[in-house]
């Protein structure tokens, strides 16, 4: 890592914690688990942008058993009655919380945009003009799952992050 | 009363539902609202006792729905449950008018400190 990255594992891993403790995981029996891991697979994934003081993606990723199990936790309903467009919103949101507590680790004025979901593995998006710099690997009652960070090639070049 | 809840994401809408019922105010009249353009035309047509928006929502933010109310001279309870908590946001949500401000992830405790004040 060449940059020193305002927001590290540490400070993702706690922030994930938090949307598991309140969301999806609220009986403590199932967290996730890092492994560490930055290849391993993911079927769906959705994004938030951050412009402005840091500029850069938030990226959150999972199989798309994962994705209907958070889906699942977050309506207090069963996997099997999850909808398509209930993955699609619980995935959007789940970036939504990650990017806006990551902005809120950030210098003032930065700008968070609204998800974007794409039902295709992270490795079908490119972010043609940023590096990840940081990220959270791990699995969810055996599923993978992952939050990185992606920062604007410009600002890593520049050698700061802000 | 009557709540509105604001959210873009029907399952966000839903689980502040739920954590307000958790928090033991189920029994109030729920109405929902999923961009900032139908917050603001629900706040005046419903008129809400109360309103629970989030932030960053298309058409148009929370916090322009706040400030178009404020200076309509619509003094509706208006608060933000938003994932973002910047300082600056906080800061412009109280200059705006707003009567709380609860980040995402939130939990039932949370909204019992909150709204109790409010709802009773």
């Amino acid at each position: 890592m060449s940059v020193d990255v305002v927001v590290n594992p540490d400070d993702l891993a706690e922030m994930v914690e938090q949307v598991w403790v309140a969301y999806l995981d609220p009986e403590g029996v199932s967290p996730l688990i890092p492994t560490g891991d930055d290849g391993q697979p993911s079927e769906v994934h959705s994004s938030v942008s951050i412009t402005g003081s840091w500029t850069g993606h938030i990226v959150y990723a999972s199989s798309t058993a994962a994705a209907r199990k958070a889906a699942a936790a977050f309506l207090a309903i069963t996997p099997d009655e999850v909808s398509p467009d209930d993955v699609s919103d619980v995935l959007g949101e789940l970036a939504n919380i990650v990017g806006g507590n990551v902005k809120a680790m950030l210098p003032p004025g930065a700008q968070l945009s609204l998800p974007q979901v794409i039902l295709a593995p992270q490795s079908a998006t490119r972010y043609p003009s940023a590096q990840r710099i940081s990220g959270l690997y791990g699995v969810w009652d055996g599923e993978p799952v992952s939050i990185s960070m992606w920062q604007s090639s410009h600002e890593v070049n520049k050698g700061g992050t802000a | 009363m009557k709540i509105l809840i604001a959210d873009d994401s029907r399952v966000m809408r839903q689980i502040v539902t739920r954590t307000l019922r958790q928090a033991g105010f189920g029994d109030h009249d729920l109405v929902e609202a999923a961009d900032g353009q139908e917050t603001l035309d629900k706040t005046i047509t419903e008129s809400p006792d109360l309103v629970i928006s989030d932030w960053n929502m298309p058409e148009m933010t929370g916090v322009e729905v706040l400030r178009k109310l404020r200076s309509a001279g619509n003094e509706v309870k208006f608060g933000f449950v938003t994932s973002e908590c910047t300082a600056e946001m906080q800061q412009q949500a109280e200059a705006a008018g707003a009567a709380f401000f609860i980040v995402k992830p939130f939990t039932a405790e949370r909204f019992d400190e909150v709204f109790s004040p409010i709802l009773g």
